[in-house]
């Protein structure tokens, strides 16, 4: 067997900091003791074994903090972003602390709540959905994690127009979200992760709680300066007759690990996960997902596509569990991955854990170069060979795209659309 | 039809190889504007690998010249053609997934022209084709190929046809699985083409479709050469004989 890794790569987390990280910050004694209870996880220190499905294609040990997180204060930085009239609300957390916060007139009148989470978090919901147990990135997060924000939209409220987190990239981040949808509350919220730069780190965690009955559409868009290593983990727990749908785009950093899913806990609970991700020169890819399904006629489905050129790698594992009580169930599972070059590597593992027969379940997974034939016939149409390329990449991935509310679906594509035109 | 200008595309001495295999032994054609010539013969006597190599297949080595209104294309690839003004409808036209009919076709139109077209004007132009061939608007919206029907796929290629204007176009079997109100369709896209001096080349291995087109030269091709040409009349006599008749001017190495 592979040797463990060294446990002198622990990361350095003084007591006394996170004590006074925590004072600092306001935050109430159940906070701190969820921090204690995390950096008691890591102690003594191990990485994850590499045997570890989770982490095969990828060292764990990229992503480990350079020094004690908690040792500084907040950066010195004055970021700036505005609500505009197509946003709910607009948050923007930089430097280790939420730094804008705006909401809508509309928004605020129905009773949706973002405030910075260090003062907020003591509700109930506060690592209930990611726990520190998850693994050790997590149990760094919830032991260091420094600048959060909770959202929280009231039961019944729809908004029209989405919420948008915005996540800056500095030095270290170590980011925190805690989303509470409640019972038939209905929105978009999107989380951009941006800046960075070389030996930038993110180790990030995302909680969304949707009542029941709830609509909520989140977005996880990702487009790191090159140079960022970063972790995030998201998952959400969906109540009852609740709709969840989750779209995943990936575009920058140098190594990016993403662990993502939702638990189906409730009866009749629907998720949806749609994700690209575009790789190109020596980024490498690493997402996981998972479907766990643990009540009753609950539905799932996944349909995510990559497309790399360059010496890009990308692994994508993709789990779907089905408890022993979640009979009446269907889940489906898609990955494509499409290489635009001889360097490009990509793997695609789905795992499967079906716990019942009373279940309807497919996945499906393609590693292939661009079609020849189809680059024919679009260059018999005067289509020149790099055009043609970026007409059958988009559309490959457009596929997936054409599945995302409106917002998120036009900002992606846009996205898409400047990568394809930088390659 | 004016056999007073200069042809619109001419080949000679084109040799294909598919490997180590020669399918197409030398043939030289020439194509006035507005011209239809139908290229005949059975099955796997090489006409596909004709077109295709001509268009710039990249599986395919194509020998010979290969001349575009007057200019030596016989080394550029298939974008460059297309952009001079040669097209290809294809006998199995490929779906490229997630990319609509219009925008494909906006972005083909661009190339072609050499200039962006506004996207209102290129809309109703669409449109306007698009009803020609009676084609329902909303397939505008789908992708392109992409769990199309044989019909369909052949009415999307005629209509790039009609949009893209080509100087000479090749119609690799674009009769093939078609009913007789969509081959009717289809002759009409091929007429009006030809209406404005579009010069083509009609492959196909039945004379169905001359019902509806009426070539002004037919060719009979028989492993891998033109073993004969002639007017319209030639059609006839091969729907009525066959190409057995034929078989010893092919073992004689063609024309």
């Amino acid at each position: 067997m592979a040797s463990r890794p060294a446990v002198e790569a622990a990361p350095t987390l003084a007591l006394e900091h996170i004590d006074a990280l925590s004072r600092a910050a306001g935050e109430d004694a159940g906070i701190l003791a969820i921090r204690r209870e995390a950096r008691a996880r890591l102690t003594p220190f191990a990485l994850p074994d590499r045997a570890n499905h989770l982490w095969r294609y990828t060292n764990p040990a990229r992503f480990l903090p350079d020094g004690d997180p908690t040792a500084q204060g907040p950066a010195d930085v004055s970021p700036t972003w505005r609500l505009d009239e197509s946003l709910s609300v607009a948050a923007l957390l930089a430097g280790g602390a939420l730094r804008v916060v705006e909401i809508g007139d509309a928004a605020r009148n129905a009773g949706v709540v973002v405030e910075d989470l260090h003062r907020a978090a003591a509700d109930g919901f506060f690592g209930t959905v990611v726990p520190a147990a998850h693994g050790f990135l997590e149990a760094i997060n919830a032991a260091a994690w420094r600048g959060g924000v909770l959202v929280r939209v009231p039961a019944g409220v729809s908004l029209e127009h989405p919420i948008r987190l915005r996540l800056v990239a500095g030095d270290l981040m170590v980011p925190r979200v805690l989303v509470v949808a409640g019972e038939d509350s209905s929105f978009e919220i999107i989380e951009g992760h941006v800046g960075g730069g070389a030996a930038s780190k993110v180790i990030g965690v995302t909680e969304i709680v949707v009542g029941a009955h709830a609509d909520v559409r989140y977005g996880l868009v990702q487009r790191w300066e090159a140079g960022v290593t970063g972790h995030l983990t998201a998952r959400a727990r969906v109540a009852a007759g609740a709709h969840f749908q989750m779209s995943l785009a990936s575009f920058g950093g140098t190594a990016f690990k993403a662990d993502v899913g939702a638990f189906l806990a409730g009866e009749g609970a629907r998720v949806e996960t749609f994700g690209v991700a575009m790789g190109g020169e020596a980024q490498h890819f690493d997402h996981h997902t998972e479907h766990i399904h643990e009540a009753r006629k609950t539905s799932s489905n996944l349909d995510f596509k990559v497309a790399l050129t360059g010496a890009a790698r990308s692994a994508y594992t993709g789990m779907i569990r089905i408890a022993p009580g979640a009979g009446g169930s269907e889940a489906y599972q898609e990955n494509r991955n499409l290489l635009l070059s001889g360097q490009a590597r990509a793997e695609s593992i789905p795992e499967l854990e079906i716990l019942t027969d009373d279940v309807r379940c497919s996945h499906g997974a393609t590693v292939s170069p661009i079609d020849p034939e189809q680059l024919f016939y679009l260059e018999s149409r005067g289509l020149a060979p790099m055009q043609a390329a970026r007409v059958i990449v988009y559309g490959f991935l457009d596929q997936t795209l054409g599945r995302l509310p409106q917002t998120t679906r036009e900002r992606i594509q846009a996205l898409v659309a400047a990568r394809l035109h930088t390659e | 039809m004016n056999h007073d200008s200069n042809p619109v595309f001419s080949c000679a001495g084109v040799r294909i190889h598919i490997g180590e295999k020669e399918v197409v032994k030398g043939v030289d054609l020439t194509v006035q504007p507005g011209e239809i010539h139908a290229i005949m013969g059975p099955n796997g006597s090489g006409k596909s690998t004709l077109a295709n190599g001509l268009m710039g297949h990249p599986a395919y080595a194509v020998e010979g010249t290969v001349t575009l209104a007057g200019e030596d294309v016989s080394s550029l690839p298939p974008d460059e053609k297309a952009r001079r003004g040669m097209f290809l409808a294809f006998q199995y036209p490929v779906a490229v997934p997630g990319v609509t009919v219009a925008s494909f076709l906006r972005a083909a139109v661009s190339a072609v022209r050499g200039a962006d077209v506004p996207v209102r004007e290129f809309r109703k132009e669409l449109l306007e084709r698009m009803a020609d061939l009676e084609m329902d608007p909303a397939f505008a919206g789908r992708y392109l190929n992409d769990g199309f029907s044989g019909g369909e796929k052949k009415r999307v290629e005629i209509l790039q046809l009609l949009m893209l204007k080509p100087r000479f176009a090749l119609l690799d079997e674009t009769d093939s699985g078609l009913d007789i109100d969509a081959l009717k369709v289809v002759a009409r896209g091929i007429n009006t083409a030809a209406s404005n001096d579009t010069g083509m080349v009609l492959v196909t291995h039945y004379q169905r479709l001359l019902n509806y087109v009426h070539p002004h030269v037919v060719h009979v091709f028989m492993d891998g050469r033109i073993v004969r040409t002639g007017g319209p009349e030639l059609a006839l006599e091969l729907e009525e004989r066959g190409y057995d008749w034929l078989e010893p001017a092919a073992a004689a190495g063609g024309v």
